[in-house]
């Protein structure tokens, strides 16, 4: 790294998002199942740099028709409906016509964080979700919980931890309706992933990690329930943990780990959320995310001479939001969009003609 | 890591298929699990393994590599697969974040997504799972049919339990591998091979989130403790900064013999040794807390730490770690002794003046904040650190 100021190439991070928006070529292919995420990413992104007004109203509706194709439409079956919410790709989409049988039903299944993401796109995009599907996708949500309090992914069979947590945690908030939810036994998983470190590992006993801090916190916040839940060692040792992360200026994931673009957002907004951001070197830290661009496509990596990707590319510019230093639209931490679209968001709940149902 | 390239793939290995379109934006998706909310793997292995070539049928040329006569057949033009229609992806009008398919890969996608319409769970469709799964090994949708024909054929589980391991030593961050395999050891009730599978992971990544993940779980499910202190000491050895070998350690005890007298006393001195080898390691320091909170006495009534602090402190030791630990003895003693306070309290003040300075942040906080700001050695860079004292 050199000891160099490295400048914010705004305009060439846009047209990165831009082209994410259009095509991915196919060494990307990971992202199959998973391109609801990554529009996500894209449109957050160009929100956060202020080039969403490049789309015309008329891309900006084909997306959000794209988004709603996505959704899974069950019938009033309670069963079918844990299978709703959106999914990240179509795969299999074109199936459903196909099938004379029930053998797609249990396959095409909505997945959590893909309906996390649909929701965030669609406010982004400043949509009014009137065609989301509500009973059904809280129906999805509420399928996914365990007895232990966390979550998976999809009703067709996947690994559970506070990722899914969190996603389930936004939903709820989107929605303004926890009652599908076991906030309790939510709360309990999260406490129980404190380890010995002094933060949250993916799950009991699991090493604690910036990105399931990250997902604890933000639900808590989320939930309402960050004050009550955390006692003031807690939250002072959670801190302090926290703040070690920085390393080599950027931040890392875990002790003794190299720092990694992504953690700007992790390690930043949760430190956000607990009012305690200005401990780290902010100047450090800016230094080390933009020594991650990509000078020629646009787009930051993990590391710096790495190659970029979507994912790193939006965390890094999320959390230089949060740091206040460049022509960045601030960021909400806990939802991770624009205050703007926050806005909206409100604006929405406000609307909403039923009470919405307080968190227990 | 290189963006895309055009391989050529000899037979038996696994390597990187490039993409027939020019390579630009986003390249490699080579997306840790650090970052994922379930965005899948990293290191997408294409692979022409699965190669078939039907004795008499023409090659396709678009896909011949040239390097060794192995070349990939269309399922449209195999005449095993004649019955079926292909399925096209409906990506509906105007998607986006179009992904740019090979055209290999629509075929086998073509063949799935009828299959799946059809619902048929045949050997030839385990294998058509095979072929789907090698192209994109992050496609969960796949995994999950693959279990149901596996269910509904009664297959063979060993051998099931075979191709996860290819799958996970080449795919070691993706969540499905591992899910896949924690399900199929789940059906044979046999972890025995998980031990050996997660350090033949760990010689490659000791720091492995998903192995350290599957391991605790074979550990618990299948009670295979024995060793598993042992197995963390030789990973220590490698490496005194593996904070995942650290946690490990931490969870055996705690489901072993959990952290009684003689334990933490055991661990102390552990960890003090791992300490003085290298003193500027937070792992350690971070784990020595974490076992003395277990005990009554409080931080200073294990191990003569205080004075251990102390003589490290005076022969110019002056890693952050060290600082905080003198500083969380120094509270410690300040709750079980209030009248101490006063007197305490100015130590800590001077103590961290001495290596950096003080900075008092806005009384609204309630309480005084100490921010300790300490060069670090040759990295040049200054790390805060926050400690929260009651005054």
């Amino acid at each position: 790294m050199s000891g160099g100021e490295y400048p914010f190439l705004r305009a060439r991070h846009v047209k990165y998002f831009r082209r994410c928006l259009q095509v991915l070529p196919f060494t990307s292919v990971t992202f199959d199942t998973s391109r609801m995420a990554v529009l996500y990413f894209a449109l957050s992104g160009l929100d956060l740099l202020d080039g969403l007004s490049e789309l015309d109203i008329k891309e900006r509706q084909h997306i959000i028709n794209w988004i709603y194709s996505l959704q899974i439409l069950p019938g009033n079956d309670r069963d079918e409906q844990a299978c709703a919410g959106f999914r990240g790709g179509t795969t299999l989409a074109s199936c459903r016509g196909k099938s004379s049988c029930d053998a797609v039903s249990q396959l095409d299944c909505g997945h959590i964080t893909m309906t996390y993401t649909a929701l965030a796109s669609l406010i982004i995009l400043g949509d009014d979700l009137s065609r989301v599907e509500r009973p059904a996708v809280m129906a999805h949500v509420a399928a996914l919980q365990c007895p232990d309090g966390s979550f998976f992914s999809t009703r067709g069979g996947s690994e559970n931890d506070m990722r899914f947590m969190y996603c389930a945690a936004a939903i709820c908030y989107i929605l303004q309706d926890f009652s599908a939810i076991n906030t309790t036994s939510a709360t309990k998983y999260i406490l129980n992933s404190m380890s010995y470190e002094g933060a949250m590992g993916q799950g009991t006993h699991l090493e604690a990690h910036g990105g399931s801090s990250y997902c604890a916190i933000a639900t808590l916040h989320l939930l309402g329930k960050l004050d009550s839940s955390l006692s003031r060692t807690q939250r002072e040792r959670l801190v302090r943990w926290l703040v070690g992360r920085q390393s080599g200026g950027g931040l890392q994931g875990r002790p003794n780990k190299p720092p990694d673009t992504c953690y700007a957002f992790w390690i930043g907004a949760t430190l956000q959320i607990l009012g305690a951001l200005d401990y780290l070197d902010t100047t450090a830290l800016r230094q080390f995310v933009l020594s991650t661009q990509d000078p020629i496509t646009g787009g930051l990596a993990k590391y710096p001479n790495s190659n970029p990707d979507g994912l790193h590319t939006y965390l890094g510019i999320s959390g230089l939001s949060l740091l206040r230093k460049d022509d960045l639209k601030p960021v909400d931490p806990a939802l991770n969009i624009s205050q703007q679209a926050l806005s909206h968001l409100h604006q929405l709940h406000k609307n909403i003609s039923k009470n919405p149902t307080v968190p227990c | 890591m290189n963006t895309v390239r055009e391989v050529e793939i000899p037979t038996g290995s696994m390597k990187a298929r490039g993409p027939e379109v020019a390579p630009v934006t986003s390249g490699r998706a080579d997306v840790s699990f650090e970052v994922s909310l379930s965005m899948g793997s990293t290191a997408n292995n294409i692979t022409e393994e699965n190669t078939r070539r039907t004795p008499g049928e023409e090659q396709d040329d678009s896909l011949d590599d040239g390097s060794d006569g192995e070349t990939w057949v269309f399922y449209r033009e195999r005449k095993e697969w004649a019955d079926i229609t292909p399925v096209p992806q409906d990506d509906g009008p105007h998607a986006v974040v179009k992904i740019a398919y090979t055209e290999a890969f629509s075929d086998v996608y073509d063949y799935l997504r009828a299959v799946v319409a059809k619902g048929e769970l045949s050997e030839r469709a385990l294998y058509l799972t095979e072929d789907a799964i090698n192209m994109n090994a992050a496609n969960y949708t796949v995994w999950q049919y693959r279990r149901k024909i596996l269910r509904h054929l009664g297959s063979e589980l060993e051998q099931e339990l075979n191709f996860c391991r290819e799958m996970i030593e080449m795919n070691p961050k993706n969540y499905q591998v591992w899910h896949h395999r924690r399900v199929i050891v789940e059906w044979l009730g046999d972890g025995s091979k998980e031990l050996k599978l997660t350090e033949i992971i760990f010689s490659q990544d000791a720091k492995n989130y998903h192995a350290w993940e599957h391991r605790q779980w074979a550990l618990k499910t299948f009670k295979l403790y024995d060793g598993e202190l042992d197995y963390v000491d030789r990973l220590l050895e490698e490496d005194v900064r593996n904070n995942s070998a650290w946690n490990q350690r931490h969870f055996t005890i705690s489901q072993t013999t959990g952290f009684t007298k003689e334990v933490i006393q055991r661990e102390v001195e552990y960890t003090k040794a791992a300490i003085t080898k290298v003193v500027d390691n937070e792992s350690p320091w971070s784990y020595l807390r974490g076992v003395v909170q277990h005990c009554e006495g409080g931080l200073a009534s294990v191990g003569d730490l205080w004075e251990w602090c102390q003589k490290m402190y005076d022969e110019g030791q002056c890693s952050p770690h060290l600082l905080t630990f003198m500083l969380d003895l120094m509270e410690d003693r300040m709750e079980r002794q209030p009248d101490l306070r006063p007197s305490l309290l100015k130590r800590c003040l001077e103590e961290a003046d001495a290596v950096g300075y003080v900075i008092s942040l806005p009384p609204s906080r309630g309480q005084q904040t100490v921010a300790l700001e300490m060069a670090m050695n040759s990295d040049n860079f200054t790390g805060v650190l926050t400690y929260i004292i009651n005054s």
